[in-house]
């Protein structure tokens, strides 16, 4: 488990990463959300130590990370790059070399990963001729081409068309099965809705959500959704429930507790028919905007 | 969050496939791919064997035009004339075999003076009947027909008179003969330490900026696509700073052997090679200083590249270190005496100046061996330093940063 405990970075009087502290538990993937320039990336940065944290640590398994641990990380940065002029499998291997890797492992775990990503015929190209997309593709392949026992990854799914997504998602659940954490940032909240066990939910520098996906859930109020015959304008002149929306013969409602739900539903069905009565999953984007409100 | 634990079993440790390939330091890989990638690039390998090519036509067109002879072709009249003209194909030929003096006979001065202008002859020596000799040209005369022609005739007129004297030409020269000497080195040898001295200058002053700006270039360009981060978590940024300084040494020491290389080579070929043995021991030490000297550049060039954000910025911040350089090179075209003794103190000018020194003097050897101290202590000193630039520095995306600036930064 890697866990980020009190963090903080201060760009001269401006405090940039504020006490962020949260875990990524082994073999999960953890989402990283919040508005730009929430600090998100200045916290991967010194989970990465590219950046020198002005006060908090970082912990592998209990033990500070130090440079040693964290070359057996994989990141992905924010601003993307590598060699632009290099063919794409040189670069590979030397990064792989970079990583202890021998020359012939790095080269077949290169070729493997570009196959993957549909790249394996262009291996000889320079990145530079490459479309934007398959660039972040071969910028994914440099970051888990060393096995890495830890993989930070900032915005990895930007620029990716579904296909790319799908083979990245695949290639994640592979590395996560192997008990790998992975902490991802993103701005695409229905995908991050889709992939991750956990949340963190980063504003202005502060941690306002962390934890599970179930329990961020269940932190926020649980609405149902209700259809009757012939209309449904009478709920509002109900006691013990909040009418969050009313169209026609449907409402959303919020419920003071149990009790009101079930008398509500008798009084519905006293009055007409009930065609539904759904509890409603509250999405990550309702999630996020009712944390970072 | 502090409590400490201890491994867990279920802690993600996936097997790395191959721990073999782990023994390179990483310095050394950064080292090998500036290499390979610099080799692999088509200019600069086009401009190298370009480069060889002219070295070594230069050597080769210069051998030539020395050997070259010339056949003279001189008209006379009398045999007189005719034996002066053998004297003077026996001098000339000894002095390069393949130069050679004919003669064609003419009835009177007038038709040997006629075979000049109609171009058949090249002169035309004639003696007049009051016994005084004139040498007929067209246009000009050429000194290399001039010379023993005018000492063949000195001889054999001296040779004339001593007779009637009762003595011998060579009695009476006996003893005439001036040798020279120099206190230092010799007269051909100055000629040489300059040319070589020129050739070191114009290498070092080449290869600084060339391998330089390739440091320069290759920094900033993982700064500018951030691969930096990505080899920054990977190995100790120290590390690839070194590697890149090793690189591109590498590079500029091979490219130096591989010139000086061809340019001795082509000598030896070309039977100029006497004097190359001069040459060699003063060779081998600038070699060695420029190794000094360069290390000193690269890592000041790896600050620069750093520092910079664009490669427009590199234009305005490396004017101090083209300033040494420059300094280097004008030390090596023109410092003599008191000057470039000091010159051969100072660091990366040393590194042209001792070698110099040592072509045209002797150099106690503490002398050298101080200077190259010198120069490794700042290639350190400097190296230690930039070291510290570059780690704050590359980092840094945003807009140039001054040395000042570089240095208040927080990692």
């Amino acid at each position: 488990m890697l866990q980020v405990s009190d963090l903080t970075r201060k760009f001269g009087d401006k405090t940039a990463v504020d006490s962020v502290t949260f875990d990524v538990p082994a073999g999960q993937m953890t989402g990283f959300v919040g508005g730009n320039g929430a600090g998100k990336t200045t916290t991967m940065r010194m989970i990465m130590g590219v950046l020198t944290a002005t006060a908090g640590e970082v912990l592998l398994n209990g033990s500070p990370v130090t440079a040693a641990a964290r070359a057996k990380f994989g990141y992905m940065p924010e601003e993307r790059g590598l060699y632009p002029k290099q063919p794409i499998l040189d670069q590979l291997i030397y990064l792989g070399q970079l990583h202890r890797m021998s020359s012939s492992a790095a080269r077949r775990e290169a070729l493997d990963l570009l196959e993957r990503f549909t790249l394996a015929d262009r291996f000889k190209d320079k990145l530079e001729s490459l479309s934007l997309g398959n660039q972040q593709r071969v910028q994914i392949a440099a970051s888990l081409l060393h096995r890495p026992n830890v993989l930070i990854l900032d915005e990895p799914f930007s620029g990716l068309d579904p296909a790319a997504v799908d083979s990245m998602v695949e290639l994640l659940r592979e590395r996560t099965r192997d008990g790998v954490p992975v902490l991802f940032s993103s701005h695409q909240l229905d995908l991050v809705d889709r992939l991750c066990d956990n949340l963190v939910v980063l504003k202005a520098g502060k941690v306002m959500a962390a934890g599970s996906s179930e329990q961020l859930r269940a932190s926020v109020p649980r609405r149902h959704r209700m259809t009757v015959s012939p209309d449904a304008g009478w709920l509002r002149d109900e006691p013990g429930l909040q009418v969050i929306d009313v169209a026609g013969p449907t409402a959303v409602l919020e419920f003071d507790g149990d009790g009101a739900a079930q008398r509500i539903l008798g009084a519905a069905m006293a009055r007409g028919t009930v065609e539904e009565f759904t509890p409603l999953r509250p999405s990550l984007s309702e999630i996020y905007r009712e944390v970072s409100a | 969050m502090s409590t400490v634990e201890t491994r867990r079993p279920d802690s993600p440790a996936p097997q790395r496939s191959d721990e073999t390939g782990g023994n390179t330091p990483p310095w050394a890989i950064v080292t090998l791919r500036e290499v390979m990638v610099k080799a692999r690039d088509r200019s600069y390998l086009i401009s190298t064997v370009v480069t060889l090519v002219l070295i070594v036509g230069a050597v080769v067109f210069n051998a030539y035009m020395a050997n070259r002879g010339t056949d003279y072709t001189v008209a006379v009249a009398s045999d007189s004339a005719q034996s002066v003209v053998g004297a003077a194909h026996e001098l000339a030929s000894a002095e390069n075999s393949n130069t050679t003096f004919d003669t064609v006979t003419a009835d009177s001065p007038e038709a040997a003076r006629n075979l000049v202008s109609g171009g058949e002859a090249d002169a035309a020596l004639l003696q007049g009947s009051d016994g005084t000799w004139t040498l007929v040209g067209g246009e000009d005369i050429d000194n290399g027909l001039r010379t023993p022609v005018a000492e063949a005739l000195r001889l054999s007129v001296i040779n004339d008179n001593a007779e009637a004297a009762g003595s011998t030409g060579p009695e009476l020269l006996a003893g005439s003969e001036l040798q020279e000497e120099l206190i230092q080195g010799s007269a051909e040898n100055a000629v040489l330490a300059t040319v070589v001295g020129f050739a070191f200058s114009f290498l070092f002053y080449m290869s600084a900026i060339i391998f330089g700006m390739a440091i320069a270039s290759s920094v900033l360009e993982e700064k500018q696509n951030r691969v930096v981060e990505i080899l920054a978590t990977a190995i100790p940024i120290r590390q690839l700073l070194y590697g890149k300084v090793a690189g591109n040494t590498v590079l500029a020491m091979v490219q130096l052997a591989l010139y000086g290389g061809a340019a001795l080579l082509a000598l030896n070929m070309t039977d100029t090679a006497d004097m190359v043995g001069m040459i060699i021991p003063a060779s081998g030490w600038f070699l060695v200083f420029f190794l000094a000297g360069f290390l000193i550049l690269a890592s000041a060039w790896a600050m620069l590249g750093a520092m910079a954000s664009r490669s427009e910025d590199l234009n305005n911040s490396s004017t101090p270190v083209l300033a040494v350089v420059f300094a280097a090179l004008f030390a090596g075209l023109f410092a003599e005496g008191q000057l470039l003794v000091i010159a051969s103190y100072v660091p990366v000018v040393s590194s042209v100046a001792m070698p110099i020194r040592m072509l045209s003097s002797e150099v106690p050897l503490w002398e050298t061996l101080l200077a190259l101290a010198v120069a490794l202590a700042a290639a350190y000193a400097l190296l230690r330093f930039s070291e510290n630039i570059y780690r704050r520095a590359v980092m840094q995306s945003g807009g140039a940063l001054t040395l000042r600036k570089a240095m208040k930064l927080e990692s």
